[in-house]
């Protein structure tokens, strides 16, 4: 009786021990290899370029369809607000600015689907319609104003930009010199101190995204793109200008630049003063 | 004699449990791979990106450093495995002829020596 419950004993832990031994050689020696693998599992740097790709052919065949199902293989929830990022990422790590631009366009395109109800068109030159569009947009979470501090260095401090849902009649047209069409102060209180805003359109008066502005002042340069804030319309872009700095503000494809700009002095409801900001509008002809 | 027959099978028996745990009920799952893993259609869907970007952009370079994500394989032998895959799959002659536009253009194609490939 003894003896069978000693080999009962042996046998259980030889048994553990094979279970082990199998899991081991399962596990470590030879596991599973994937040859077959969905985009899904890639991993993200990986994902990155298969984003980046997917935005590259649709900037050549325009196909959002095809874009839109090829994002559905990577599992993303929001593939507009994954691919924002990811311009932004792009913008950060010193990426070509055609390649971001790509990716911009399509997170705008497909937020353009979205249907969101923000303005595709500015009237005029006048800064209320931006004034507008950002009272919305503090109404949304994601879309609240930037409201971070001009760092004390005096260096101004851009604020992401991104695309937006662009239609394929207002992408700009390479090469095809903007002209400015409006330059104005703004005095809202409501707005970052040093606000400057930049609205891209095309002949239509249809905003633009993913339209590259070029900011200098003494010392230094930003480059920024036009709808990375989609919330505040297609062809919109923003910085924070320090105060005492003239900047100068031009697009990246040439035309007449914004010159001599410099935060305004604003007088507030209580008298009190506060920095004002600038809204520069280009059109492509 | 029949103790370490029974040993034997014990073991034995394990083995296959720990084999058919390990593979099939709860194999190693990979979370981060790369694109070389990627199933044939996945890895040719990719190579037509590459192809349509390219329709527009002309710049063999540029599809090159793209398709290297495959690894160190040439981008001529990535577009060309991509274009077999695409025949037999019955793709569209749109999309097989960019395909055989970028293979010929990788096959012609002489990188700059000195370049690096992401």
């Amino acid at each position: 009786m003894k003896t069978n419950r000693f080999l009962w004993v042996w046998l259980l832990l030889t048994l553990v021990l094979g279970f082990g031994l199998g899991l081991a050689y399962t596990w470590v020696i030879s596991p599973v290899e994937y040859v077959d693998a969905e985009p899904l599992v890639l991993r993200d740097d990986f994902k990155d370029h298969y984003r980046a790709a997917i935005a590259a052919a649709y900037a050549s065949t325009g196909d959002l369809e095809r874009a839109r199902a090829r994002l559905t293989l990577l599992g993303d929830p929001n593939p507009s607000q994954v691919l924002t990022a990811q311009a932004q990422r792009m913008l950060a790590t010193g990426e070509s600015s055609e390649v971001v631009q790509q990716v911009a366009m399509l997170a705008a395109a497909l937020q353009g689907e979205v249907g969101t109800n923000l303005p595709t068109e500015i009237p005029t030159s006048s800064p209320e319609p931006i004034r507008q569009s950002i009272s919305t947009s503090t109404s949304t979470p994601e879309t609240s104003l930037p409201t971070s501090e001009i760092e004390p260095t005096n260096t101004p401090v851009p604020l992401s930009t991104a695309t937006a849902r662009p239609t394929r009649t207002s992408t700009p047209t390479l090469g095809a010199p903007y002209q400015l069409v409006g330059q104005d102060t703004v005095c809202d209180s409501e707005l970052a101190e040093g606000l400057l805003q930049i609205v891209v359109i095309n002949v239509t008066r249809n905003q633009i995204p993913g339209a590259e502005i070029v900011i200098t002042w003494s010392g230094g340069e930003e480059h920024i793109f036009t709808g990375l804030k989609p919330e505040l319309g297609n062809g919109y872009a923003d910085f924070l200008m320090a105060p005492d700095v003239t900047y100068s503000v031009r697009m990246a494809d040439g035309g007449t630049p914004a010159s001599g700009i410099t935060p305004s002095t604003c007088t507030a409801s209580d008298g009190n003063n506060y920095l004002g900001g600038q809204l520069i509008t280009f059109q492509q002809p | 004699m029949s103790r370490w027959l029974s040993i034997l099978i014990a073991l034995t028996l394990g083995i296959a449990l720990g084999l058919g745990y390990g593979w099939m009920i709860n194999p190693v799952q990979y979370t981060d791979i790369t694109p070389e893993a990627l199933r044939i259609d996945y890895r040719t869907d990719y190579v037509l990106m590459v192809a349509e970007a390219y329709q527009a952009e002309q710049d063999p370079a540029l599809a090159a450093r793209r398709l290297a994500v495959f690894g160190s394989e040439p981008p001529a032998a990535i577009a060309g495995e991509a274009e077999d895959f695409a025949h037999q799959a019955a793709y569209s002659s749109d999309d097989l002829v960019l395909i055989q536009e970028l293979t010929v253009a990788l096959q012609t194609w002489q990188p700059i020596p000195g370049t690096s490939m992401p």
